[in-house]
């Protein structure tokens, strides 16, 4: 069977052919480099993505703080972490780089504060 | 026990205001009954901004007389109230022979209703004062002139008010009622006002209240005009409104220059009978901008900024003629003064027909002079309109003046903040845009809108939920995302 | 007035203009000033929360603030002088500088100016959609700013006009946040924005996409109830009775991007009428000399890391500009035609190397981009795939030049 992927790791976004058999990868074809490789074969067995969104922020310049995951985290594991990003709050002022919520929901994956924001 | 009024006035567009300002040269307790959430929102603030010359009626009528009225004593209305005006003259333009005749006609009627200084102009001359144009000659009004309509009610209603009438926004008169003691009772959507005299100034509501005061019989009809603005690099193209000549009906497609530098296409003029239906069609649109670039060539969709359209109250008598103003004062509606149908020229009219209404009312009744009554009302300073010195001493004095929100139209947070406080309490986002012109420029409050909506908030502590676009229910945000 | 003397002034402190300053600091050049208009530096950036940002310059997926505070980082480092809420409010072809803060007027004379000012969107006035005029419409990036930077949650049933990037990207920070993004019309036969957006966006959150759609009406008289939509033809003519309307309180408008050169236009710059950008020469210099611009007021970008590129690249021609008050005359003109829409720069020299920046205003695949000179091929490169939502850059060698005649830059399927 053919799978088609529209790769996501870079602005490229090689249009990824893969044959599978019997939950096995025949062939790849399609990608610029190694990487959209990995990204067709996680794709099939557990599609990751990672996301951004904001947290809010007591104290500071601006009422949110921007922040992203350190890490792709299974897809359909996105919704949960949502709800617990919408919950936190955290205190100005913050740095980039700051762990908002270490280990987020055991994913492996951090909650990091993107954007530097000063206390008011 | 809520006071009685002696006059209340419903609705406050341009007339309304007008209406106000002039009865506050009197002692009388005024009060003004607004549907709105702003003042000039429906007519008054949606047409071409144009301060006519009054050749365009017929003889004798009251459009033909408080147009020219008005036209003449613009200068000094302008200086009163503190509003930019130009005089700068207006061209109707034609090519044939029916054009001539027609321009010719219209010159001996202008002339008979008092407009000044009309004259022909041949191609040579047509095209010294507007290069741009295609025409052969043109009819020259050198009277006629530009203002902002909203600016312009917006002092009318920041002068009464100063004056001390009072203003109602977001009443919507529902019911009146007389009493036995000859005072009327008005139902509104906010409470019941009682007053001695009613003067309905009410616009496309003229028709309903003209009922409820006991006056039926009147029907009239709507007229909507659409316009597209274009870009303010546009502005220098065109030195005066350039309108072709006129049929019987409507005045043609044209394009005129606005105060601010911008070029607006329109009006068209469609019948309808809604009167909330404020959609732009795309047929009007497409009709427009052909329609005027065979007359002004200048006209391409990458300089659009953006369409709106007006609706004006029609009444055609039986053989299909625009009839005129009607201001009357009826003997079966005591206590009342009745105005409908004031279309255009009703800008340009506005305090002449406040100055007949003022003397229907002081023929049934004496009137004292308010010796305080204080014509003139400073409008704000605006940081984009002075000079360097001048700007250095204006955030000097007030350091918001230094802060500017609006990129395009280089508006300062000092204007932001008088505008929220404004004097008569308006709190709409599309109220900052006409007081200071944020919002109304290229990027349409891309860059600005934010910061608006912001202080809006901050400064009068309303709710993230309660910010009001324009109108009840324009609610534009659904809360925080964080709180 | 004080007027102040500067060596260069850069306008805007966005990544372009960050960029242009920490390259020329280290080229020698000290005495720059960057004037922002924001009270932080960062430009547009502040509000692109995203991750993508910095894959072939760092080699990390970065979000937009993070790109930028490497660049920030830099400039506080190397104690790069600059002012923030402060508004440009004209440049002369003199490089008179006047702008406006809280403290006044500043008046700055520069030697060289860099134009970094970014860009603006096209609004829903420009587009001339008809309709009543509800609040409820909104063009992307003040939805991104609503909601990223002032805590502001614009609606809950959304709909979204063009699949340029910025959209797709709303579209799935909307649904994120709990809106019902119900779906993307796209009014050309492909997508505007990259491949990968279109992936992790939209189809990620069964949020469908449909080419050749477009609003043609808009309704609500207070809020927005809903929109018109039809399908166009090949020549994006509306199809007549294929008119399905959507119920929806917001509208967000990704239709284009357009440099915001007003200022450019005080000081005289001739634009480009295909970028509505500065016409510039592969010294990024305009038609006013000492007057340079790079990033998104020059041409709209994609990706930032480009925007970084191009401000760097300016740097060794502006030095050399402040050194010897003029640069070489650049008299060979690139023309373009057919598929290719434009190129940056306009105008070389031949006697260095330079890099083209361009376009294609159609999708292509397999083809053959051709850069020729009176009839012969100086270089071409070959391409699997080339869309208009992405830039393609192609250095060329300037000893492959024969002779000081116009370029072409066609398409050779």
């Amino acid at each position: 069977m053919l799978k088609k992927y529209t790769c996501i790791i870079c602005p490229n976004g090689c249009d990824i052919s893969v044959e599978i058999e019997d939950s096995k990868i025949l062939s790849v074809e399609g990608s610029a480099c190694k990487r959209g490789n990995e990204y067709v074969k996680q794709e099939l067995t557990n599609p990751q993505r990672s996301i951004a969104s904001s947290i809010l922020l007591e104290g500071g310049v601006l009422p949110l703080v921007s922040v992203r995951l350190s890490s792709p985290i299974p897809k359909e594991k996105i919704s949960d972490v949502m709800v617990v990003i919408k919950k936190a709050l955290l205190k100005a002022p913050v740095y980039v780089g700051q762990v908002a919520i270490a280990n987020v929901l055991g994913l492996g994956s951090d909650v990091l504060v993107t954007k530097n924001v000063g206390a008011k | 026990m809520k006071q009685i009024y002696d006059v209340l006035i419903i609705g406050a567009g341009v007339v309304g205001s007008a209406v106000a300002r002039e009865m506050a040269r009197y002692k009388l307790k005024i009060g003004v009954l607004e549907k709105n959430h702003d003042v000039c929102f429906e007519t008054s603030g949606r047409n071409s901004g144009v301060i006519h010359g009054g050749f365009a009626y017929e003889i004798g009528t009251l459009k033909a007389e408080c147009c020219v009225e008005g036209n003449l004593e613009f200068d000094q209305v302008a200086k009163e109230l503190d509003v930019p005006f130009k005089r700068t003259g207006k061209v109707l333009v034609g090519n044939t022979d029916a054009d001539y005749k027609s321009l010719q006609n219209t010159i001996a009627i202008g002339k008979i209703n008092g407009s000044v200084g009309l004259e022909i102009l041949d191609k040579e001359h047509l095209h010294e004062l507007v290069p741009t144009v295609i025409g052969e000659f043109a009819m020259f009004s050198p009277t006629s002139g530009i203002v902002e309509p909203f600016h312009y009610t917006i002092a009318l209603a920041e002068n009464a008010k100063m004056n001390g009438v009072d203003f109602y926004l977001n009443h919507e008169v529902v019911g009146i009622h007389r009493e036995e003691d000859g005072t009327y009772t008005i139902t509104t959507t906010q409470g019941n006002f009682s007053t001695r005299w009613v003067v309905n100034c009410a616009g496309l509501g003229c028709v309903k209240i003209s009922d409820m005061l006991g006056i039926p019989g009147y029907h009239i009809g709507g007229t909507k005009g659409n316009y597209i603005i274009l870009d303010k690099k546009l502005g220098p193209l065109l030195p005066m409104p350039v309108y072709p000549v006129p049929s019987s009906t409507y005045m043609g497609i044209h394009v005129t220059p606005t105060i601010e530098g911008n070029v607006i296409i329109g009006p068209d003029a469609d019948r309808v009978d809604s009167f909330t239906d404020y959609s732009v069609a795309q047929e009007n649109m497409d009709f427009l901008a052909e329609s005027a670039s065979t007359l002004w060539p200048q006209i391409h969709k990458s300089d659009y900024i953006r369409n709106y359209c007006g609706i004006q109250p029609t009444w055609l008598d039986g053989n299909g003629v625009i009839k005129d103003f009607i201001i009357e004062a009826r003997e079966e509606a005591p206590h009342t003064i009745n105005l409908v149908c004031i279309e255009s020229p009703g800008l340009t009219s506005a305090l002449p027909i406040a100055r007949r209404a003022v003397r229907l009312l002081s023929e049934r009744e004496t009137l004292q002079p308010n010796k305080n009554f204080n014509p003139n009302r400073k409008g704000m300073v605006r940081f984009s309109e002075q000079s360097d010195e001048e700007k250095v001493r204006l955030i000097a004095e007030n350091p918001d003046y230094g802060e500017v929100i609006c990129r395009c139209e280089t508006v300062t947070k000092a204007e932001i903040m008088q505008a929220v406080h404004n004097l008569l309490g308006v709190d709409t986002i599309v109220g900052i845009k006409y007081r200071t012109r944020s919002m109304m420029g290229r990027c349409q409050g891309g860059y600005c809108q934010m910061r608006v909506a912001e202080i809006i908030q901050e400064e009068l502590g309303k709710k993230v939920t309660d910010v009001l676009y324009a109108r009840t229910g324009s609610n534009m945000f659904t809360g925080k995302v964080r709180e | 007035m004080n007027i102040i003397n500067k060596e260069v002034v850069i306008i805007g402190g966005g990544p372009a203009g960050l960029a242009a300053a920490v390259e020329l600091y280290k080229k020698g050049i000290q005495d720059i000033l960057i004037i922002e208009r924001e009270n932080t530096l960062g430009g547009i950036l502040r509000q692109c929360i995203h991750d993508g940002f910095g894959l072939t310059r760092f080699k990390e997926t970065l979000s937009g603030p993070e790109y930028a505070q490497r660049f920030i980082d830099e400039v506080e480092k190397l104690n790069i002088q600059y002012i923030t809420d402060t508004t440009v409010l004209s440049v002369t072809k003199d490089k008179k500088i006047t702008a406006a803060s809280k403290n006044g007027l500043i008046i700055w004379q520069a030697k060289a100016v860099i134009l970094t000012m970014g860009c603006r969107e096209r609004t829903r006035g420009a587009l001339g959609i008809p309709g009543e005029r509800p609040t409820g419409v909104f063009t992307a990036g003040m939805a991104q700013s609503y909601i990223n930077l002032h805590n502001t949650m614009i609606g809950k049933n959304v709909i979204i006009l063009g699949s340029g990037d910025i959209g797709m990207i709303m579209a799935r920070r909307m649904t994120l946040e709990g809106a019902n993004v119900k779906a993307v019309f796209e009014i050309l036969p492909y997508p505007s924005g990259l491949p990968r957006n279109i992936e992790q966006c939209l189809n990620d959150y069964g949020i469908p996409l449909y080419l050749s759609h477009t609003i043609t009406n808009i309704h609500g008289s207070s809020r927005l109830t809903g929109v018109t939509v039809s399908e166009v033809d090949e020549h994006l003519k509306i199809i007549p009775g294929t008119e399905k309307e959507y119920e929806c309180d917001t509208l967000i408008l990704s239709v284009g991007l357009i440099p915001e050169n007003e200022l450019s236009l005080s000081a005289g710059v001739i634009l480009d009428i295909r970028t509505k950008g500065a016409i510039v020469d592969e010294n990024y210099q305009t038609s006013v000399p000492g007057v340079f611009a790079a990033g998104n007021v020059l041409h709209v970008h994609d990706l930032v890391d480009f925007v970084s590129l191009e401000a760097e690249n300016l740097a060794d021609s502006v030095a050399a500009y402040l050194e010897d008050g003029n640069l070489l005359a650049c008299g060979i003109k690139i023309n373009t035609s057919g598929e290719i829409n434009h190129t940056v720069p306009q105008y070389v020299s031949g006697t260095k190397e330079f890099k083209l920046s361009l376009r294609v205003n159609k999708p292509l695949r397999n083809c053959v981009i051709a850069i020729t000179q009176n009839g012969s091929e100086i270089n071409s490169i070959k391409l699997k795939k080339a869309i208009p939502a992405e830039m393609i850059q192609i250095p060329i060698n300037h000893k492959l030049l024969q002779s000081d005649k116009d370029l072409e830059v066609c398409v050779k399927c």
